[in-house]
């Protein structure tokens, strides 16, 4: 049993880039909750100062894994997203 | 002649083409000349946004004011070319340390200086506008950003919205992966092809509102009108609440230059050129009405003022 923590960052109302990241997680969760890793998926308005403070001035849209930021200004891969999800500490 | 790049259509030449037929023969121009332009402006887009290095910003920003400046100002418009990068990156200069001056410099200078704008601008109409569009717009987006952050409206904003930093409270956590090098360039052309995949629908319309303005305008009246001090003057304003989508102010800017436009009224039209509406309304929610009419006044100023010294200095008033 694992637990970890994926953050999606993006403007808000949501573009379509950062939606695409927050599916491909989604679906990530989806297959990893069989082998009991269960990733709680937020989505986050990355031009709020919680963000800004917690990580600065990001590009969007931004991933962070267990509260690092993992990639930015891109739309990552399932199978990306699956490795930083598995090897989170 | 040699095959150009730019279309080369004349606005003398929609005399002999049927109303129904302007439309085609503009579009059928504009692609048939001006796709490899198009094509390498949103590949090379695509490209510098993905191998620019984006940590930098999140690094530097906020660490003084020269520096915040120089993003502002100098890096940050070539990651803009998506809009949905623009205002994140705005309220993310002003609630750092680096302030509203900052961010006021930014917001001016992404949409002049933009990856295809310039590439498109250079093209089509020529690399000298380009080049005079980038220097004016760097120095007027920088004077607006020193004035509004000395302004007490400016101040207010920037003290409501910083983000109180204690030191030793910020341990931000910024391990950024990179995937191998082809997928890198695969993600580059995805990214170029979602930004043609945005900006061309509203092109294309824009291509054919444009042919029927180049068709039917009498160049009398761009002669009359767009010359001179008073050219310079209309201009500037004009481009304001006559909003075009991206790209188009440049085709548009092309065709009244064809019927008589001086260069120096296109240079003030070019700059006169507001930003993404969505993207207006978002940064007034943040900034409120008075910093956006002081930053709409100066750059109206600096557009008239740089079209004046443009088309004195060259003599193409």
């Amino acid at each position: 049993m694992k637990n970890v923590k994926a953050e999606v960052m993006g403007p808000e109302p949501p573009c379509w880039r950062c939606l695409a990241v927050k599916k491909a997680v989604e679906k990530v969760a989806e297959k990893l909750k069989t082998e009991g890793i269960i990733v709680q998926l937020e989505r986050m308005n990355i031009a709020s100062k919680e963000v800004v403070r917690k990580y600065g001035v990001l590009f969007s849209p931004a991933l962070a894994i267990n509260y690092a930021v993992k990639t930015m200004g891109r739309i990552p891969t399932e199978e990306e997203v699956e490795k930083l999800i598995r090897s989170a500490e | 002649m040699a095959y150009s790049l730019a279309p080369t259509l004349k606005p003398a030449d929609f005399s002999k083409y049927a109303w129904y037929e302007i439309p085609l023969h503009y579009l059928w121009d504009y692609f048939s000349h001006g796709w490899i332009c198009l094509l390498f402006a949103f590949v090379a887009a695509g490209l510098v946004y993905e191998f620019m290095p984006k940590q930098i910003i999140n690094k530097y920003m906020g660490s003084s004011k020269v520096t915040g400046y120089a993003i502002g100002a100098g890096l940050a418009p070539f990651f803009t070319v998506c809009s949905c990068t623009m205002v994140p990156l705005f309220t993310g200069i002003l609630y750092t340390g680096a302030g509203i001056g900052p961010a006021i410099t930014f917001l001016l200078m992404a949409p002049a200086a933009n990856i295809l704008t310039i590439l498109i601008t250079g093209e089509f109409i020529s690399w000298e506008i380009a080049g005079v569009r980038i220097i004016a717009s760097l120095a007027t987006a920088v004077l607006a950003g020193v004035i509004i952050s000395k302004t007490p409206w400016g101040s207010a904003i920037e003290k409501e919205h910083q983000i109180s930093q204690k030191p030793g409270a910020v341990h931000r956590t910024i391990e950024i992966v990179k995937p191998p090098l082809d997928e890198r360039l695969i993600s580059a052309l995805k990214f170029g092809g979602y930004l043609a995949k945005q900006i061309l629908p509203y092109f294309l319309v824009g291509l054919v509102i444009v042919g029927y303005v180049t068709a039917y305008t009498p160049p009398r009246i761009v002669e009359g009108y767009l010359t001179g001090i008073t050219g310079v003057l209309i201009a500037s304003v004009i481009g304001g609440p006559l909003y075009t989508p991206t790209l188009v102010e440049v085709v548009l800017g092309r065709s009244l230059l064809q019927l008589g436009m001086a260069k120096a009224a296109l240079l003030s039209w070019l700059m006169g050129q507001p930003y993404d509406i969505p993207n207006m309304i978002a940064v007034s929610r943040i900034v409120r009405w008075k910093v956006v009419a002081i930053y709409a006044f100066i750059a109206w100023v600096c557009s008239v003022s740089f079209g004046l010294l443009y088309g004195i200095s060259t003599g193409s008033i």
